[in-house]
């Protein structure tokens, strides 16, 4: 079935695009969207090869790049924000924000 | 026959993903400020994944008909779909506490009046 | 800190126990038990973290269906409503957008309610929510929009998160 490889290689094509953003953006912020549109990109296009190709080792591989970015672009977000630091332990993590 | 229809659905499917993706790559790309590709950036996460994961959970349904491929795709949509929000919030809280304002002002804003100044 | 008390640690070891089934997907002896091991540890430390009230909701049927319902019917006819809009804003050029921060008022109490209609909000393309505060009993959501025509308030509130809010409702109350 050669479509699926197909629409792999247009989502790959997609992903070099946000990765230009990626490279050129203005700020912290645009830098980390476009790195985080490519991430679930690349997880789809690979999840895509791996039915084509009919092995099952690029779905883990899809699955822990799924994961990983979300850690990424939590870490950034949290760095980015200027009030992180006001944490106390005695403090409700629930009400700190 | 029903072979052939099965095909054509799978292939609309992940079409209707690739062209949400392209849709928001090119707002990814085009958008005036950082706010606004973040939103773009949305369309990409949303209906991208789920049209290329339901397309690629027919397939492994029906076609290569094996149940764990099947379990780690559905893993795979839901864990993009649960946790992207998160990071999405953190990342736009995170944009406007450093100081990145859109280069046109905003019609309405709230969050300045009740938080800077 | 929170205190870990015995029903988080359970509903937190059966959501671990089939993640873990459900990744592995064999039904062998050896996995079963070292999964059990597994997230029986993950459970005993991080179950404070997790569960901020009542523990059980999630094995009450009627919510449960309900909330099966919000998630697979309400909640896509809103997302691919709005997906289509922010994709032919894309595909026109990207010039007829107005954005704006709009306050919005929130009537859920639960705080997981309160987390799921914000993570729902975030989901659908146009709304990304940005922060929570309360003031004098009442939850304010800060909503940036990408199609700021109305100020804040109720009626914006009801174009944002109208059905959303209505369907949660009956999971979380």
């Amino acid at each position: 079935m050669k479509d699926l490889i197909i629409f792999s290689v247009c989502l790959g094509a997609l992903a070099l695009l946000n990765f230009y953003r990626f490279v050129k953006g203005p700020n912290a912020a645009d830098r980390m969207v476009a790195a985080d549109s490519t991430d679930i990109l690349i997880s789809m296009a690979m999840m895509l090869f791996s039915l084509y190709s009919g092995r099952g080792i690029y779905l883990d591989i899809a699955i822990i790049t799924a994961m990983l970015g979300i850690i990424n672009t939590m870490l950034v977000g949290r760095y980015l924000d200027k009030r992180r630091w006001v944490y106390h332990d005695d403090d409700d993590p629930a009400d700190n924000n | 026959m029903t072979m052939t229809i099965l095909r054509i659905i799978i292939d609309l499917l992940i079409a209707v993903g690739v062209i949400f993706a392209l849709a928001g790559t090119i707002g990814v790309m085009k958008m005036p400020d950082t706010f606004c590709r973040m939103q773009a950036s949305t369309c990409i996460t949303t209906l991208g994944v789920l049209g290329v994961g339901l397309g690629a959970l027919l397939y492994t349904i029906f076609v290569m008909g094996s149940a764990a491929t099947a379990v780690k795709v559905c893993v795979i949509c839901g864990l993009v779909l649960v946790t992207n929000p998160v990071g999405a919030h953190a990342i736009a809280k995170g944009a406007y506490q450093a100081g990145i304002r859109p280069r046109k002002k905003m019609e309405i804003e709230d969050y300045r009046r009740d938080f800077n100044e | 800190m929170r205190k870990t008390t015995f029903a988080g640690v359970v509903s937190t070891f059966v959501v671990c126990y089939v993640f873990w089934i459900l990744l592995t997907w064999s039904l062998d002896s050896q996995e079963l038990i070292y999964g059990a091991v597994v997230s029986l540890a993950v459970a005993l430390f991080s179950s404070r973290f997790f569960i901020h009230e009542k523990a059980s909701w999630f094995f009450n049927p009627v919510k449960l269906i309900n909330g099966i319902v919000f998630w697979l019917f309400i909640f896509p006819v809103e997302l691919i409503k709005a997906n289509v809009d922010v994709a032919k804003r894309c595909f026109t050029g990207c010039k007829n957008v107005n954005p704006g921060i709009v306050k919005i008022p929130v009537d859920l109490k639960s705080m997981y309610g309160q987390a799921a209609l914000a993570n729902a909000i975030t989901l659908t393309p146009g709304t990304i929510t940005m922060e929570i505060t309360e003031e004098e009993g009442q939850t304010y959501y800060y909503v940036h929009w990408i199609d700021a025509r109305l100020p804040g308030g109720q009626e914006a509130g009801e174009a944002i998160k109208g059905r959303l809010e209505r369907g949660l409702r009956r999971v979380w109350e």
